[in-house]
């Protein structure tokens, strides 16, 4: 066994041993990732997992480094980046990967890209016309 | 200030070049040449090809104390970085067919499945897919 392979033997029994836990955020994570473009919020991924709230947002940070509701707007701006490159248009995009309203989408999306989704699409078909 | 480039330190360029596109399918972005037959070369991902750039860089040719660095990284079996992928399995076997030799096979801990391999130019890679 590798120096490595020691470390990562030691931070798995350390942090990584309650199974139960993991199987729950995993299942949360999953759903988040089936499910995105759908109104999903903390009661709801909670109740189906049959956990309290608090305790579900306190296991997904430690086990994923960032809340569900980060994921699941970092996953909705993954697939809004997908959908634009194939051309579907900025408003469609929006409904589609789950936001509600176009402007905060577009701001969002801003934030997180640096570019507005028009130029960030425009961008994407030059680079496919290149 | 935006993160756009990974270093990568390798021992021969022309060797990693051909196993970071040939085996691991990254593409070749920038290749300009910076004397003594050394280069600029950077990777990009096929499917993020506006995203970071790995730079295949000479470093361990010209300056010892990177050549010790990464001498003890490989020794210890520690990875020098790692790359996201899909599925840590399907990658693992498609890398093995092409006769790419790893280190650690595909594990769970927690949240994640990764596996290590060589890249035959003095470091351990993982590859990892968050669960």
């Amino acid at each position: 066994m590798t120096f490595y392979e020691t470390k990562i033997k030691h931070i798995k029994n350390n942090c990584f041993s309650n199974d139960k836990q993991i199987q729950t955020v995993i299942g949360i994570k999953n759903y988040i990732d089936n499910n995105y473009e759908f109104d999903l919020n903390l009661d709801f991924l909670s109740h189906i997992k049959f956990i309290s709230k608090y305790h579900m947002l306190r296991l997904f940070k430690k086990y994923y480094g960032l809340t569900p509701r980060q994921y699941l707007i970092d996953k909705r701006i993954d697939k809004s980046k997908e959908h634009l490159t194939n051309g579907i248009s900025v408003t469609e995009t929006c409904y589609a990967v789950g936001f509600e309203s176009l402007g905060s989408f577009s701001t969002l999306f801003k934030t997180r890209t640096g570019k507005s989704p028009i130029d960030f699409q425009k961008k994407s078909n030059f680079q496919e016309v290149r | 200030m935006k993160v756009t480039l990974i270093s990568i330190p390798v021992r021969d360029q022309e060797k990693a070049l051909k196993f970071y596109t040939e085996k691991l399918g990254f593409l070749k972005k920038k290749d300009a040449p910076l004397g003594g037959g050394n280069r600029w070369l950077t990777l990009v991902s096929p499917e993020w090809q506006d995203g970071p750039e790995l730079l295949l860089e000479p470093a361990p040719n010209h300056f010892e104390p990177c050549k010790v660095f990464q001498d003890a990284l490989m020794e210890a079996g520690f990875p020098y970085t790692q790359f996201d992928v899909d599925d840590v399995d399907a990658e693992y076997d498609r890398l093995v067919k092409l006769g790419v030799e790893f280190s650690v096979k595909p594990t769970e801990m927690g949240t994640a499945k990764f596996a290590v391999f060589n890249d035959t130019c003095g470091n351990n890679i993982q590859i990892v897919e968050m669960l």
